[in-house]
């Protein structure tokens, strides 16, 4: 008879009982499901009234600006694969910098502001096709965090 | 013995259909959640690194299409009408939030003349909406 009620409480024992963590997994499922196509990702930019004659969020001395223009970095067609071309130049504060190095050089010229004042000012001509400007902005804010963008008017 | 061990075979219960009514469903959630996003379709422009902007319910969706039409979460809007339109679109939002989805395709030019169109029409920010590189997207 011991021997019968060990076996029973092994046979008991044998398997596990998924039914709660299934339960869980798949509610979780269905949330992810539901919630992740529906969010949204992207790059919050700010571009100042030309009506009303509005400030400059910054004294022109401290302003850091990023200019893209045609002639140095080639987008004005949408950029193949997924960055920049590769000899595709900017200019910051006046200087020419190879695309690649931006990230950095943003992140060396802000990385010591307060947060506040963490501000790119992005001159862009208009012939540039848009996918180019953003992957430049991708460039440029990947190396600050908080960093904030006005656009302002391409000499 | 026999009687023991039928009552035991009958205690657990049989979750088998429960799991597959429960993953048809998932299946529907699946197919219907790309229908369930506002605005037109637009091809996104790939970036490496976009930051969250949030679930799109609860912002005001502005969308321009390859050939540069505008719409307003769902609706096409002419370009004179744009200003009247967003603010139209605001409701009872007490801090409205706008999003930016313009074709990758599209010249700056026209990106910024919507984004000048958005800031005079009373909104201070915009969020340029990008798809992460590699993620599938519309």
């Amino acid at each position: 008879m011991q021997l019968n009620r060990g076996e029973l409480g092994s046979e008991l024992n044998s398997e596990i009982n998924i039914t709660p963590l299934v339960d869980v997994v798949l509610v979780l499922l269905i949330i992810f499901m539901v919630v992740v196509p529906l969010l949204m990702q992207g790059y919050n930019v700010d571009i100042p009234r030309a009506s009303a004659g509005a400030a400059p969020s910054q004294a022109i001395e401290t302003q850091l600006v990023l200019s893209i223009e045609p002639t140095a970095c080639s987008i004005l067609e949408p950029p193949a694969g997924d960055g920049l071309p590769a000899d595709c130049r900017v200019t910051l504060n006046d200087e020419k910098v190879p695309a690649t190095e931006l990230s950095a050089r943003v992140a060396q010229a802000l990385s010591d502001r307060p947060a506040e004042q963490r501000v790119l000012f992005l001159a862009a001509d208009d012939r540039l096709n848009y996918e180019g400007v953003l992957r430049v902005i991708d460039l440029a804010s990947s190396g600050v965090e908080d960093l904030k963008i006005e656009f302002v008017a391409a000499q | 013995m026999r009687l023991g061990e039928s009552a035991k075979l009958q205690s657990a219960i049989n979750i088998t259909p429960l799991v597959d009514v429960v993953l048809v469903l998932l299946i529907i959630f699946m197919v219907m959640a790309p229908e369930m996003r506002k605005g037109p379709d637009v091809n996104l422009p790939n970036t490496v690194k976009p930051n969250e902007q949030g679930d799109e319910r609860g912002r005001i969706l502005v969308s321009i299409d390859d050939s540069g039409r505008l719409y307003i979460n769902d609706q096409q809007v002419a370009a004179e009408q744009f200003g009247d339109a967003l603010r139209a679109a605001v409701g009872t939002d007490t801090d409205p939030k706008v999003v930016l989805r313009a074709d990758a395709r599209l010249n700056f030019q026209q990106v910024k003349e919507t984004m000048i169109a958005i800031e005079e029409a009373g909104f201070s920010g915009v969020g340029l909406i990008a798809n992460r590189a590699g993620a599938p997207g519309q």
